[in-house]
């Protein structure tokens, strides 16, 4: 008798076939261009960790 | 390196354009959104056996009576009578097909990896955790439809003061003393931050606040004894917390409490590798054990609050050194121990020792494989090109959003994407990760169990599993399964057994 495996019902990213985004490689060494890094932390709510409420986990 | 590892993840979570947030409603809901994933998940829901665990255990060979968690437990428990809720469907857990487990830990998802013993499969579970919170998050946010937005973040502290832990665990022989262990392991753990800390902006504690102080640790200001068996109150270097989830005759789990969450692939490899190769030279009586700092806590603090790395460690004595000499006569040990046992100890002795080369001669060169240098050097950028101080609490929001586990929000996941930091796994072997098992632990049996049997099982644990047999339990212990044979058969039966009734006449176990 086969493996009785059961499958998922709704799609997940993981389960498209995808481009991947790469895997161990060494990082460009040369000064990076901040350019694309700042336009995306400028993004980012000045206020968001003072919202910020956690219970004391362990 | 065949040591058997683990690690524990609490995430934080938050609910964006709502007045107030109910952080335990929605860390179970978010929780419950990946039963809509994958069925087997389902099956397993509400099935953990709490009644194998006693967090009251000491290594040191006794039981308390009261862990200082116990008065906030209560306090949480009076609470969450409100809610009409089991005890079992708050916790809300899922025991997962890559044999992992997946819960709501008091008011965090929390993702136990399952148990790995190389560090590639450890590095891809975790990230694997991180892909599926991510999609728990997509899932949410489609319910909410726009009542609010969750964002879930791989981090370990609220700013103010609350922190919640990334627990890193190793199975080791019980034979060393446990004395044996705080006196070697605590100046290693000490100035492991150096490598694996996390990076945070702003001093937490009362006497010390200081919003606008880069820290290279998420975690330090939040430990104040040196050995304790508390997690959630006065928290130690050391925890005694004696739960092996193992034959305790042979085995210890050594739960360290002290890590920070990594986002660099690196910086978690080498968190585990270099703790790992530490408790080999424990083992093998080769540990340096001439080592003691004067003020344990007082060097943790200092250390984490100095990232140009000037301040020394004082030892007993009056004595000093630099962190990353005190780190070199760990690795020194090592390499004269240890180097050529295997491919994964052999890339963490030369990784170890060129990060803490390049640490000494230019921090900013391990950005691209150190968290908290990467944190660091972001922020630096920003507050170089916006001209803003600091204390500006837009430097902590930046902080928490470096953790955000969407990666098309997320800024670790940036750099990734612009490819300045190192990989030390594949997407492929993520992907693979979030399903299957480690093929050569008692996970795999697990998570096999779980993708076959899910709905004939009972309970689950670490170290056992219970399947519903007329008119009873058969339950089958996993607490030798270590050994690479004695997993062969397990594994090896669970893969040919084509339903519950087969694999109970290849496994021992027992009814009741």
């Amino acid at each position: 008798m086969p493996d009785r495996i059961q499958r998922p019902t709704g799609p997940a990213p993981w389960e498209k076939k995808e481009v991947d985004e790469g895997g161990p490689r060494r990082p460009d060494a040369t000064t990076p261009d901040t350019k694309e890094l700042l336009k995306k932390m400028r993004r980012v709510d000045p206020n968001q960790a003072r919202r910020y409420r956690q219970r004391t986990g362990e | 390196m065949r040591r058997t590892l683990g690690i524990e993840t609490e995430y934080g979570i938050t609910v964006d354009g709502v007045d107030s947030v109910d952080v335990v409603a929605e860390s179970i809901a978010l929780v419950r959104a990946y039963t809509e994933v994958v069925p087997p998940a389902r099956d397993t829901e509400m099935k953990w056996d709490y009644s194998l665990e006693d967090p009251h255990l000491d290594a040191r060979g006794f039981r308390v009576e009261e862990l200082m968690q116990d008065f906030d437990e209560a306090k949480y428990f009076v609470q969450d009578l409100n809610r009409r809720l089991s005890f079992q469907e708050i916790k809300s857990d899922l025991v997962l097909s890559n044999g992992a487990r997946f819960y709501n830990d008091h008011a965090h998802p929390e993702y136990s990896t399952p148990e790995c013993k190389s560090l590639r499969d450890i590095i891809a579970q975790d990230k694997a955790g991180e892909r599926i919170i991510e999609e728990c998050v997509r899932r949410r946010n489609l319910q909410l439809a726009g009542r609010g937005v969750v964002k879930v973040f791989k981090n370990n502290t609220d700013f103010i003061g609350h922190s919640y832990g990334t627990h890193d665990n190793y199975l080791m022989d019980r034979r060393v003393p446990f004395e044996t262990v705080i006196r070697g392991l605590t100046p290693f753990l000490v100035t492991r931050q150096l490598i694996a800390g996390a990076g945070k902006v702003g001093i937490e504690t009362e006497e010390d606040a200081n919003p606008g102080k880069f820290q290279i640790s998420q975690r330090s200001d939040f430990f104040s004894v040196l050995v304790s068996i508390d997690t959630m109150n006065r928290r130690p270097i050391i925890n005694t917390r004696d739960e092996p989830h193992a034959n305790s005759e042979k085995y210890r789990r050594m739960h360290v409490i002290i890590g920070d969450a990594n986002m660099s692939e690196v910086a978690g490899a080498l968190k585990l590798g270099t703790t790992s190769l530490v408790l080999d030279l424990l083992e093998e009586d080769a540990c340096p054990m001439n080592i003691e700092l004067a003020d344990p806590i007082a060097a943790l603090k200092s250390l984490s609050r100095d990232p140009t790395l000037r301040t020394p460690v004082v030892l007993t004595g009056g004595r000093t050194i630099s962190p990353i000499d005190l780190q070199r006569e760990y690795l020194a040990a090592a390499e004269k121990r240890l180097r050529g046992h295997g491919a994964d100890v052999d890339w963490v002795l030369a990784t170890w020792r060129q990060v803490l080369d390049d640490l000494e001669r230019d921090v900013w060169s391990c950005r691209d494989r150190l968290d908290w240098v990467a944190k660091w050097w972001l922020l630096t950028t920003f507050v170089e090109a916006e001209g803003v101080k600091w204390d500006d609490p837009w430097l902590q929001s930046l902080d928490l959003e470096y953790h955000n586990v969407r990666r098309d929000e997320g800024l670790f996941a940036e750099l990734v994407r612009e490819g300045t930091v190192q990989r030390f796994v594949t997407d492929e072997q993520i992907r693979q990760a979030i399903r299957q098992p480690p093929p050569d632990t008692r996970a795999y049996f697990r998570g096999r169990c779980v993708e076959k049997f899910a709905k004939q099982m009972t309970s689950v644990q670490w170290d056992e599993l219970a399947f519903g047999v007329e008119p009873g339990e058969a339950v089958v212990q996993l607490l030798n399964v270590f050994d690479d044979a004695t997993v062969q058969i397990y594994n090896a039966a669970v893969d040919n057994a084509p339903d519950v009734a087969t694999l109970l006449r290849s496994v021992k176990h027992e009814r009741r």
